[in-house]
């Protein structure tokens, strides 16, 4: 009966006959890709803060929601581009990160068990901020109008695909590049680095630890809404219940890439963008289950993730 | 590694922790009390000269934003009938005042099953009514059955909540969704549609409207060219959109709930992908949420289901009619009234209507009372008229209809046949 099932999904999906079907599959592989860099970006925050602070950041998704309304907020009411508005928001949520984690993280780090007490504390930032948001937006989904950002389709392989994809995509890379020059060419970038390395050792060494984590922490939440600025143009509709749904996203896609391993989330991005595309096209009821599947496979797999040989672990 | 792997099982462990506690919590309740009453089932008699009706919503979450005008409805019901000194209730021969117990259940499955078990065994309430839609209502559909408490049923109206085995269920405000496309499935035998596309969500509510409709539409010998379902929490249909595209359909349904619906037409809107014909369901019902997302010009063309405000019955004979229900809908809530706070208000109806009929507060009897009077009113909503053995609503049917602009910056409905 099950395998009936099975074979009515794929006959309707064309999945049996997918080589007919090419034009479909080009189109699901690279909106798989541009899906999976805007997911790269997504993961890059949470995995940036738990590299350098072995912590979780639960409350992830709920600064990407945050992001997301800034965004929003910022051309509905005010008309700014949103472009602009991510400038803007970037800046903001590292000046709001710095005092956070100086009130969170150091207590954190001094207890028995970080790790488990991180876990606990952000999520209840999470449902706290998600109430707060409820109480402020509403519970109804909100859109921005995807031709702000370009009113003409680009064409890719004799395929088109809308224009704010490529904008989503540029923006995801240039803050790939940011945390590459950041983290290998500023002098602060290469402490961080030590700090996710040995935290004891870089603080004997002399390195402002808490001062580098700080900015780490400010960065990681930068990225998140950065991430959650460009989600309205990739996810559809936001509200301000949608964060947990994204913490989870995030978190397989670096469990994917590997924990504390930046280049690893853009791979984790990317396997998760394409995984979740195919399965959009050919099987689509089964889609929502792609990032726990990738996460059970990975873990069962090669449970240090993708790229797990070159991680730093906590 | 060893550390990753005590942090992955903690994160593990604790999450799945935490949203159970989560779930188990509940926050905020309307004119809450405990009442007393005889074991088991709700109470025969009423406690204190009124009558305790229990009631879940939704505050947060992806139903809120039906759930809250439903729950808005049943308050104004509420509040009129205690204005107007109580119900007249038959069984005790005099009027009692209606006490509204009201739980927040996040829209979490787990959390509305304690308390849609709180209120029967607790509360102790008289009468139980769920919260909105097939999801939140499926967990009370067998909690009731079990303690032999009728649920009035607002807006769960997926199919397999109607059975000839459960006599405890009451479908308010809507007809069943395997009934709903019989008008869909009428509008595309007449208008030659030979190749549909449809595409739902994968929950009673939607999937039962497939179903319906591909019988029917095999039945007129129309074979869909995309028939596909996915999970309720899509929120990115671009590329489900091009794959449907690329079967060059001649009219596309998408059934979903309104934040399935939102997402549809908005990568319908940044694809730039227009359909021939377009179907959704909600536009019809909470024209508001749409407008706010979407321009006029976008939402004039599409097809849906109408349901008061626009459509307006004439003859309503119990309750209010539609335009006092929205002038006193606005001075209570400051809210525009749509569908859903009509079908809270049409449930208030419904159970005020059983109490008054019923010559005891059984839940049997209560059962009872709905038959005898199906049939006989016309509530704002429709006329009201259920199946005596399944409960199910056979009356208040959906017909077709194209929005159009109303050439005051709003929506209109053009009714299809």
């Amino acid at each position: 009966m099950h395998l009936l099932f099975i074979r009515k999904q794929l006959e309707n999906s064309g999945l049996l006959r997918m080589g007919a079907d090419r034009p479909v599959l080009l189109y699901t592989l690279v909106s798989g890709i541009l899906f999976g860099i805007f997911f790269g970006l997504m993961g890059l925050g949470l995995n940036f803060i738990f590299g350098v602070m072995k912590i979780v950041n639960l409350a992830h998704g709920d600064f990407v929601m945050l992001g997301a309304f800034g965004v929003y907020l910022g051309q509905t009411i005010w008309g700014v581009n949103p472009i602009i508005s991510l400038l803007i928001e970037f800046v903001v949520f590292i000046l709001i990160g710095i005092p956070i984690y100086y009130a969170l993280v150091p207590r954190l780090l001094k207890s028995r068990d970080p790790e488990m007490l991180s876990l606990i504390l952000f999520f209840g930032f999470s449902q706290t901020i998600e109430a707060l948001a409820t109480m402020a937006f509403g519970n109804n989904p909100e859109t921005i109008d995807a031709t702000l950002l370009g009113k003409y389709p680009f064409h890719l392989f004799g395929q088109s695909f809308q224009f704010a994809w490529l904008v989503v995509v540029l923006v995801s890379v240039a803050a790939m590049v940011f945390m590459y020059v950041y983290l290998y060419h500023t002098r602060i970038g290469i402490a961080t680095r030590a700090v996710m390395g040995s935290r004891e050792e870089a603080q004997s060494s002399g390195i402002h630890v808490h001062r580098v984590s700080a900015l780490a922490f400010g960065i990681g939440l930068g990225l998140a809404a950065v991430a959650g600025g460009m989600s309205p143009f990739m996810l559809g509709g936001i509200f301000p219940t949608m964060g947990v749904d994204l913490t989870a996203m995030s978190f397989a896609i670096i469990v994917i890439g590997s924990l504390g391993n930046p280049l690893g989330t853009i791979l984790g991005g990317l396997v998760y963008g394409i995984s979740l595309m195919l399965m959009q096209t050919y099987l689509p009821s089964w889609s929502s289950m792609v990032p726990y599947l990738l996460l059970i496979i990975i873990l069962l797999v090669r449970p240090s993730g993708l790229l797990g040989r070159r991680v730093r672990h906590a | 590694m060893k550390k990753l792997k005590k942090t992955l099982v903690a994160t593990t462990a604790v999450a799945t922790t935490l949203a159970l506690i989560a779930g188990c919590g509940t926050s905020g309740s309307s004119n809450t009390s405990n009442t007393s009453g005889p074991s088991g089932t709700g109470s025969a008699t009423p406690a204190s000269n009124e009558i305790t009706v229990g009631t879940l919503y939704a505050s947060s979450g992806a139903y809120a934003t039906s759930s809250m005008p439903e729950y808005a409805g049943l308050k104004l019901w509420v509040d009129q009938v205690n204005a107007a000194g109580g119900v007249q209730v038959k069984a005790t021969g005099k009027k009692e005042k209606i006490k509204l117990i009201a739980y927040n259940d996040q829209s979490s499955v787990s959390t509305a099953t304690n308390l849609y078990n709180q209120l029967i065994t607790q509360n102790k309430v008289n009468i139980l009514v769920s919260d909105f839609g097939s999801v939140l209502t499926s967990v009370a559909v067998p909690i009731a059955q079990e303690n032999k408490m009728l649920l009035f049923d607002p807006t769960g109206s997926g199919a397999t909540f109607f059975t000839p085995n459960n006599p405890y269920i009451v479908l308010t405000a809507l007809p069943t969704s395997q009934i709903w496309p019989d008008s869909l499935a009428q509008y595309l035998t007449n208008h030659g549609i030979k190749h549909p596309a449809i595409l739902y969500c994968e929950n009673d509510f939607d999937q039962s409207q497939n179903t319906t409709l591909m019988q029917k539409l095999q039945a007129a010998g129309i074979t869909p060219v995309y028939d596909n379902g996915v999970a309720t929490s899509t929120s990115n249909y671009s590329v489900l959109v091009h794959d449907i595209a690329a079967k060059n359909p001649d009219m596309v349904m998408e059934l979903g709930y309104p934040n399935n619906d939102i997402a549809f037409l908005q990568a319908l809107q940044s694809t730039g992908t227009k359909f021939n014909k377009t179907f959704v369901i909600f536009p019809g019902q909470l024209p508001a949420l749409f407008e706010k997302d979407f321009p006029i010009s976008q939402l004039s063309g599409l097809y849906t289901y109408p349901t008061p405000p626009f459509i307006n019955y004439k003859n309503v004979n119990y309750g209010l009619t539609l335009p006092n229900f929205e002038s006193q809908y606005k001075s209570s809530t400051g809210q525009t009234a749509n569908f859903l706070s009509v079908a809270g208000y049409t449930t208030g109806l419904i159970v005020q209507k059983t109490l008054e009929t019923s010559t005891s507060l059984s839940q049997q009897d209560l059962r009872a009372a709905v038959n005898q009077f199906s049939g006989t009113i016309v509530t704002l909503d429709g006329p009201f008229k259920v199946d005596s053995t399944t409960g199910a609503q056979l009356g208040e049917t959906l017909p077709v209809g194209q929005l159009v602009s109303n050439g005051k910056g709003g929506l209109g409905v053009n009714i299809l046949k």
